[in-house]
């Protein structure tokens, strides 16, 4: 575990984008960090992968900060190191694989924005319904089977709790910019489980001082 | 070793490199007891948990555990046999190079399905992605103490999934599009591609090349 005077920059665009379960994560953990916008372009070939976000871990020796990026990656670095992914191998990993299946969700939808051909977006469209629909009752079930606390594994926050959150403000929030009515798409899906569980997580005292651009996700998916 | 000698592994997938070369790798490299198996498809979608493939089953004491989605089976399968540092900062810097060369097999596929003025857009996208990716890993291995390896001397994940990458696009991927092999081959660097083989002959992962070729004799001579 770092110590706790360990302090952070996260770099990326000022949107939810895909740094909110980042952010989250960072306040959670209650050590001291910024946001960063860099100027872009003119700021990515100063980034490891040339993308964003990345995150800096200020060194506090004099040797070089700590620079890691990849969204994912970020994500799964903070939550171990402040102990917010089980240290148990098979508990942190079927986290995980959540996280890896809404990305897959994430990247179907993509897809289909980004596809001009009516046929082809039709068929990414189906794709992406059905994985969401998959996602959603795997969440919904495990909700269920840890006795509907709004939490999906365990009696505290954790990073599957984060990142679940950070989806659907991804969906909800940050895509909304590319299609509008996809609140009026998604909201109708949602279980009352995972609208306890994104109430649940954005009260939590570790997250409640978090100040997302994006607004309350809570009030938009119980409105 | 975290796991027990009785622990056997399934690993469920189509029978192509696919998405599951990572798990394939990382079990031979780890001498584990382990199996393939290739579900009738559609048919045994629902028995899956995500309704997906790769799955992973793990069979330990007469109890049986499953996980999903290629890159946290290969992190798991990683970490429980060694392959995976300890330190935090050393496996995200591991991790970090599988999640962008899932980003380039993204590009490749939005480059390969876009139409109109869509098409040349993804393809400069992937190509400079691409690009971006070798001169990294040539800065990584630059600062390894072995030309054999990205990280120390042994070979890691980040070696394991390196090799899986390139065996995808220059093996795989001609399926879907039949110049790939080549246009990949054209960027990589003579250290790269020395790299890729020397992962090729570690000996952990020899029983790997009884059931198919290496790629020693897809480079010759005038790829270096």
């Amino acid at each position: 575990m770092s110590s706790s005077n360990a302090s952070y920059t996260l770099r990326y665009f000022d949107i939810v984008g895909l740094a909110e379960s980042s952010r989250i994560l960072l306040t959670a953990a209650g050590v001291e960090w910024t946001d960063e916008h860099p100027e872009w372009p003119q700021e990515k070939p100063n980034q490891p992968h040339g993308r964003m976000p990345v995150l800096v871990e200020k060194s506090t020796d004099g040797s070089p900060d700590f620079v890691i990026c990849e969204s994912s990656n970020i994500e799964r670095y903070l939550a171990r190191t402040y102990g917010f992914l089980p240290a148990d191998l098979k508990q942190a990993a079927l986290q995980e694989q959540l996280r890896d299946l809404m990305s897959d969700v994430i990247a179907l939808f993509t897809s289909q924005i980004q596809c001009k051909n009516e046929e082809d977006k039709a068929e990414f469209q189906t794709k992406f319904d059905g994985l969401l629909e998959t996602l959603i009752n795997i969440q919904t079930k495990l909700l269920k089977d840890n006795n509907n606390t709004g939490r999906l594994f365990g009696n505290k926050l954790s990073y599957a709790d984060i990142v679940t959150y950070g989806f659907y403000m991804t969906m909800l929030v940050s895509f909304a910019g590319f299609k509008a009515d996809i609140i009026d798409i998604i909201k109708p899906k949602l279980t009352p489980e995972i609208v306890k569980l994104i109430s649940v997580v954005e009260s939590d005292p570790l997250v409640v001082k978090h100040k997302s651009r994006g607004g309350s996700l809570a009030a938009i998916v119980s409105a | 070793m975290l796991s027990g000698s009785d622990t056997v592994y399934v690993l469920r997938y189509f029978d192509v490199i696919g998405r599951a070369e990572g798990c394939r790798l990382l079990l031979t490299a780890a001498n584990a007891s382990w199996t393939e198996e290739h579900p009738e498809w559609p048919a045994e979608k629902a028995n899956q948990p995500f309704e997906r493939l790769p799955v992973l089953v793990e069979r330990s004491n007469g109890n049986e555990w499953i996980l999903c989605e290629s890159l946290t089976i290969e992190r798991y399968l990683a970490r429980v046999f060694g392959f995976m540092p300890t330190d935090l900062k050393q496996a995200a810097l591991q991790e970090q190079m599988a999640d962008q060369q899932a980003d380039l097999l993204s590009a490749f596929f939005a480059q390969l399905t876009a139409t109109g003025d869509m098409k040349p857009k993804q393809i400069d996208e992937f190509n400079t992605l691409f690009d971006r990716m070798v001169k990294e890993h040539g800065r990584i291995l630059s600062r390894s103490s072995s030309k054999q390896h990205l990280f120390g001397d042994h070979l890691s994940y980040a070696d394991i999934s390196l090799y899986a990458f390139y065996k995808l696009f220059i093996v795989y991927l001609k399926c879907y599009q039949s110049d790939i092999a080549e246009i990949v081959k054209s960027k990589l660097t003579p250290k790269i591609i020395n790299l890729i083989l020397s992962i090729e002959k570690e000996p952990q992962l020899a029983p790997h090349f009884s059931k198919c070729d290496t790629m020693a004799a897809i480079f010759t001579a005038k790829d270096f």
